[in-house]
């Protein structure tokens, strides 16, 4: 009876309903001004997927910039605005402010 | 890493002229590659193939696969989901000590052969990435990793009982959280070590030291030698390459419990918003595949109902899970789902469902699923800033054909 239930299960390549537009993660930086600053200042602790996996706005860059330099990534004051521009043109946000949908309110 | 970045990072070092001191704090098998002047294998590439998606790869983030999830109620160590803040530390077991240190009245210094000739606890539990979802909240900016619905998994775990510990070493009465110490550090200095407490309350109660997983020592990411296990509280409690218990009267104010691992929303401070702590109640549907065609016999005089079986894993904080049921209305109807198979406290439960098809057909399935505390999965979970906690019920949409 059990095999009455169902045939099989194929696979297709497509997805039915696309979340938001999905960007698979780059194993390199690509190329542009700022790349060489990526490579040197970013390379260092974590691999390039971690931030071309990323989807975010100038605020999210200026954070996560900010946060990384705290921390030790070697960026001066003319990098910093070179590699913000760099991945924010690249790695921007994935759903513009007014398309983000408020939920339901947390507990 | 996979070769192709350790390639590309090895060409940036040299591109960037790093010189002899910079080399010498790089992991190690970057030294052995810069010295030989060509790339060398990685110590434990990560595994590759259909059950994972490798979401980052230095430090290691792998999700499974939802088909792969789907196989059975106990996630096998090679696809279960790896989530690493750090570098993972090659520990040796002869020369590794846990110190539970504090306020306590006896602390102390424990061998890997010590803890395990304590009492033992064999006990099923299910972590979840506390990013798990992220991926799919619609916000400008969530910063971290973009899982999906894989970064969960259930393992059988073996180890000594937190409590067990404490009581030997009489945790004084003013103690109040636990800070779990670990060996995992990031390549510079100024990254802040990745460092997790919990109420002291929890750590008398269930968690778990733990040395074996699905019957094997801890693998190096996995946390080789020893990892708190904290049942029914997101992963990131559960401290991998354990080294230090300290016995504290107020929580950690680690970089990671204080700005990481908070439920604020654009807009607002993470420090004072409430920190992640326990599951939140979620289902997910592991078949069919969303996006696939389903195949079922066609209909006849003696098989008049086509059916197309639904199936999945359900789970909840501390309360546990208590119904999951099925929509193919878009969520205006719901059905319970039967679970079945294995349970055990804080770990998911299997369940599954047949829903009636005509085929040809195109059918959505959602599911949602309650605990026991009465909390019922949201249609959407609010995004956060940090895409955290993401409980949104799972639709799937399938392509239902008959042969």
């Amino acid at each position: 009876m059990l095999a009455a239930l169902v045939a099989a299960t194929v696979a297709l390549g497509a997805k039915a309903a696309a979340p938001p537009k999905r960007v698979a993660p780059a194993a390199t930086y690509p190329a542009g001004p700022g790349q060489a600053i990526a490579e040197r200042a970013c390379l260092f602790c974590h691999s390039p997927m971690l931030a071309t996996q990323q989807a975010k706005d100038s605020t999210g860059w200026e954070k996560t910039l900010g946060q990384m330099e705290k921390w030790g990534a070697p960026v001066n004051g003319a990098e910093h605005d070179t590699l913000r521009q760099y991945l924010l043109a690249r790695f921007g946000p994935r759903v513009p402010p007014a398309a983000a949908a408020p939920g339901t309110p947390a507990k | 890493m996979t070769r192709t970045s350790r390639r590309a990072f090895l060409a940036a070092l040299a591109r960037a002229g790093l010189g002899a001191a910079t080399l010498a704090s790089l992991p190690r098998w970057a030294r052995a590659a810069a010295a030989a002047g060509a790339p060398a294998a990685a110590p434990a590439p990560p595994p590759s193939g259909a059950d994972f998606i490798v979401r980052n790869d230095r430090p290691e983030h792998l999700e499974t696969t939802l088909e792969a999830l789907g196989r059975s109620w106990i996630t096998r160590n090679d696809r279960f989901f790896v989530r690493s803040h750090l570098s993972v530390p090659s520990l040796a077991a002869a020369d590794w000590r846990l110190a539970l240190t504090g306020l306590v009245t006896t602390p102390l210094t424990l061998t890997l052969a010590e803890l395990k000739a304590l009492p033992q606890i064999t006990a099923v539990h299910t972590l979840e990435c506390a990013g798990n979802g992220r991926g799919l909240f619609q916000l400008p900016s969530t910063s971290g990793t973009q899982w999906e619905r894989g970064a969960v998994g259930n393992a059988e775990w073996v180890g000594v009982r937190l409590s067990t510990l404490l009581a030997r070493a009489d945790a004084a009465a003013e103690a109040k959280h636990v800070w779990f110490e670990a060996a995992d550090l990031a390549p510079v200095p100024g990254v802040p070590p990745f460092l997790r407490s919990i109420p002291i309350e929890k750590a008398k109660d269930d968690v778990l030291l733990a040395h074996t997983m699905n019957g094997e020592p801890l693998s190096e990411r996995h946390g080789f030698p020893l990892r708190a296990i904290v049942p029914g509280w997101f992963g990131m409690a559960s401290t991998k390459w354990l080294t230090g218990v300290r016995v504290e009267n107020q929580p950690s104010d680690n970089h990671f419990m204080v700005r990481g691992y908070r439920y604020a929303y654009p807009g607002e401070d993470p420090a004072t918003a409430p920190p992640v702590e326990t599951l939140r109640v979620k289902s997910v549907i592991t078949g069919p595949v969303d996006g696939s065609i389903v195949v079922v016999p066609r209909r006849t005089a003696k098989n008049k109902r086509p059916l197309l079986r639904v199936q999945g894993f359900a789970w909840a904080g501390p309360a546990g899970v208590r119904l999951v049921e099925i929509s193919t209305d878009g969520g205006r109807a719901w059905r319970p789902a039967g679970f079945m198979g294995d349970t055990a406290p804080g770990a998911w439960r299997a369940w599954a469902t047949e829903i009636e098809v005509t085929p040809p057909a195109r059918v959505s399935v959602m599911a949602r699923a309650t605990a026991n505390d009465g909390e019922t999965q949201p249609p959407e979970a609010r995004p956060n800033a940090g895409g955290y906690g993401n409980n949104s019920m799972h639709k799937v949409t399938v392509s239902v054909r008959a042969i």
